[in-house]
């Protein structure tokens, strides 16, 4: 039985555009509509604005077709098909910070479609982040968002409001982590639906309410007990992820989710800035130093040890990749990330997702692949 | 003048596709001298079967169509070998569901999923040599690897779509007007083998399997390019997992010559053969599981 510690991000979750809309009327600020968490938040919250993650509804819909391809992966379908359905009217800008090409397409049609949104602007973040002319770059572009931010709203984001907007988000990014670290232990006191619950509404909920709501389930954790059997402690591997009902299957079936590498959960909030006076170097570098999006893994392929590095770290058994289908950059990685991890004893289940996903036959590959890790007792 | 009107009488429409259901028991033994028995009953999407091992050896079993809902599929499949046998559900000590309605079984002590299931029947029916398994079933298909133990260590399933699956036989059985236990060896009655189909959807075979007709296949032709175009789609989802030797087909369509002697030819392996009938496999490793769950840990009469 629950015990309701997580139903506030349950309900962000359920109701997120019920959030921006109350948030715009009681702010009287902006709200901004994100593609791809390599967004520097930072510099929109320092402008009073509320960034908000463009998620999909996983509905199925048919309005994306004559803008962009089907063979785009579900997430760039998904997330225009939200746009041109009116599903972020309230929003006043949207911005994509550079990761794929298709995502690109996806926000390119957002902007020119989706007629509610006022103002737009494309942040060209290097993919090769490993370049040594990469942060020199990056911090140009940063600067240049923030003067594109100063000249819309006619304020200047001054270095206190960015050093202030960015101990706001790295306060978020050390709560989750510390929310993330209860999940190492022996049959952990957060589920990973509840860890995605907190980490989702992270990217489109205020910081400094998040961070209470966050405060509040931490006082609370170290007395929580779940009853529920641990199972297999699995890992989940892939691009974005908010599929609930998936997560609840996996998880009602002898497992728990216990990490991910994935932009919906650990890749978004995993490290912090470093301390610098200038606060868009700050930013700027940081964005160079999260683990990685396959988009931006290259020449070398920090992302396989970092993955191999989280499994252990967390004593995953073995892992999901969910792959969205079409997703070029992952569908990439995966042969060898699998032979990573499988040569690591990490064994490995790859699904592929759609915009709507089959629980019932995920269910029967999901508990085949436990099977093969626990039914010992079978033989 | 009182005329007679008629009511109209539609013609009795034959259904080719129909396959054989069929139960069967080792007449050479008797239940009753057996001090397990265990069943298990895999309830899939066209086909449910229901095994009854004493023992740990196949005693007897009744394959039939999956009804409209799972529960009752169950229970026909189990009633019908029972009533042939004489027993009652309270002489089966261990009951195992799997397949789809794995969970609607009324009285299963375990559910196991029909990918365990198939790799364990199929490593009683073509022994301990198997090691790669393609389960051709009703509206999936299933490509898996497994040890000496018949556990599974490795598999794949098709995505969202029956093509290449028995479902698309029948459709094809219907449309050609041929009973479906025909079409495989009626593949092979052709003066030169056809290329596949393009499509082996289920949907869109129909309307090209008709446009060959038309352009002058004859019906076997038509079939044989149907066969092959399965055989291709399997081996794709085979070739993927990569196939050891010792391979064994289970489900309906390992009955089907016609697709059976391509998938081989195109591995350049053969299939290992078995007298067991082939749509029990999973069935078959669910009672098997029973009867070693029953082994180590016992458990109440079903009831």
């Amino acid at each position: 039985m629950s015990d309701g510690l997580f139903d506030q991000f349950k309900h962000w979750y359920e109701k997120r555009h019920e959030y921006a809309r109350e948030w715009k009327l009681r702010t009287g600020g902006q709200v901004v509509a994100t593609m791809c968490t390599y967004t520097p938040e930072e510099l929109l919250i320092a402008a009073g604005m509320l960034p908000v993650r463009v998620l999909g509804a996983h509905e199925p819909q048919n309005v994306t077709e004559p803008h962009i391809f089907g063979m785009f992966c579900p997430f760039c379908r998904d997330s225009l098909a939200q746009g041109l359905l009116g599903r972020f009217d309230y929003a006043d800008g949207v911005t994509l910070t550079q990761s794929c090409i298709q995502y690109r397409q996806a926000f390119n049609s957002w902007r020119m479609h989706v007629p509610t949104v006022q103002w737009d602007y494309y942040l060209p973040m290097p993919n090769e982040v490993q370049s040594s002319h990469a942060r020199a770059a990056h911090y140009a572009e940063v600067q240049s968002f923030r003067s594109f931010l100063e000249t819309l709203t006619g304020n200047k984001l001054s270095d206190e409001k960015l050093h202030e907007a960015i101990a706001v988000v790295d306060e978020n990014r050390r709560l989750l982590r510390e929310l993330f670290e209860y999940r190492k232990e022996t049959d952990p006191k957060v589920t990973g639906v509840e860890a995605l619950y907190a980490s989702l509404t992270a990217q489109f909920v205020d910081k400094r309410e998040h961070n209470e709501a966050l405060k509040k389930v931490l006082a609370a954790l170290p007395k929580r007990k779940l009853n529920r059997p641990e199972g297999i402690r699995f890992m989940t591997i892939g691009s974005e992820n908010d599929d609930v009902a998936f997560m609840s299957m996996v998880e009602s079936v002898g497992s728990t989710i216990v990490i991910d590498d994935q932009c919906s959960g650990t890749r978004y909030f995993w490290n912090e800035s470093k301390k610098d006076a200038d606060p868009i170097k700050a930013i700027a570098d940081r964005y160079c130093d999260r683990p990685a999006c396959p988009t931006k893994d290259y020449p070398s392929h920090t992302r396989f040890d970092h993955v191999l590095g989280l499994a252990k770290e967390f004593n995953a058994r073995a892992a999901i990749f969910l792959q969205q289908k079409f997703c070029d950059p992952h569908e990439g990685d995966y042969p060898d990330l699998k032979r990573h991890l499988e040569e690591n004893g990490i064994p490995t289940l790859f699904l592929e997702f759609d915009i709507t996903n089959p629980i019932g036959p995920f269910r029967i590959r999901v508990e085949a692949f436990l099977e093969t890790l626990t039914e010992d007792e079978l033989f | 003048m009182n005329a007679e009107v008629k009511a109209a009488v539609a013609p009795e429409k034959k259904e080719f596709w129909r396959w054989q259901e069929n139960t069967w028991f080792d007449e050479s033994r008797n239940w009753r001298d057996g001090s397990i028995v265990t069943c298990g009953i895999d309830v899939g999407s066209v086909s449910s079967q229901a095994v009854l091992v004493v023992d740990g050896e196949l005693y007897g079993y009744n394959s039939m169509r999956t009804g409209n809902n799972s529960p009752d599929s169950a229970k026909n499949a189990l009633q019908g070998i029972m009533d042939k046998i004489g027993m009652k559900l309270e002489d089966i000590d261990y009951v195992v569901g799997t397949g789809y309605g794995r969970v609607n079984v009324p009285f299963a002590h375990k559910a196991i999923t029909e990918i365990a299931c198939h790799a364990r029947g199929a490593n009683y029916m073509g022994g301990n040599q198997v090691r790669t398994i393609l389960d051709m079933g009703g509206q999936d298909c299933k490509a898996i690897h497994c040890d000496d133990k018949g556990k599974v260590t490795n598999f794949l399933m098709n995505d969202k779509c029956a093509a290449g699956t028995g479902r698309g036989m029948e459709v094809i059985s219907d449309l050609m007007q041929i009973p479906i236990a025909e079409l495989g060896p009626r593949s092979f009655e052709v003066d030169e083998e056809p290329e596949a189909v393009s499509s082996v959807c289920v949907v869109f075979a129909k309307s090209e399997a008709l446009a060959l007709l038309k352009a002058g296949y004859t019906k076997n032709k038509v079939i044989a390019a149907y066969c092959q175009a399965m055989a291709e789609r399997v081996v794709s989802l085979l070739e993927r997992i990569g196939v050891e030797e010792g391979f064994f087909i289970t489900g309906g369509i390992a009955k089907n010559p016609g697709v059976v002697r391509r998938i081989e030819k195109l591995l350049g392996i053969k299939a290992l053969d078995t007298k067991i009938d082939s749509q029990i496999a999973g069935a078959l490793g669910a009672a098997l599981f029973g009867h070693t769950l029953m082994q180590k840990q016992g458990a109440k009469k079903a009831a």
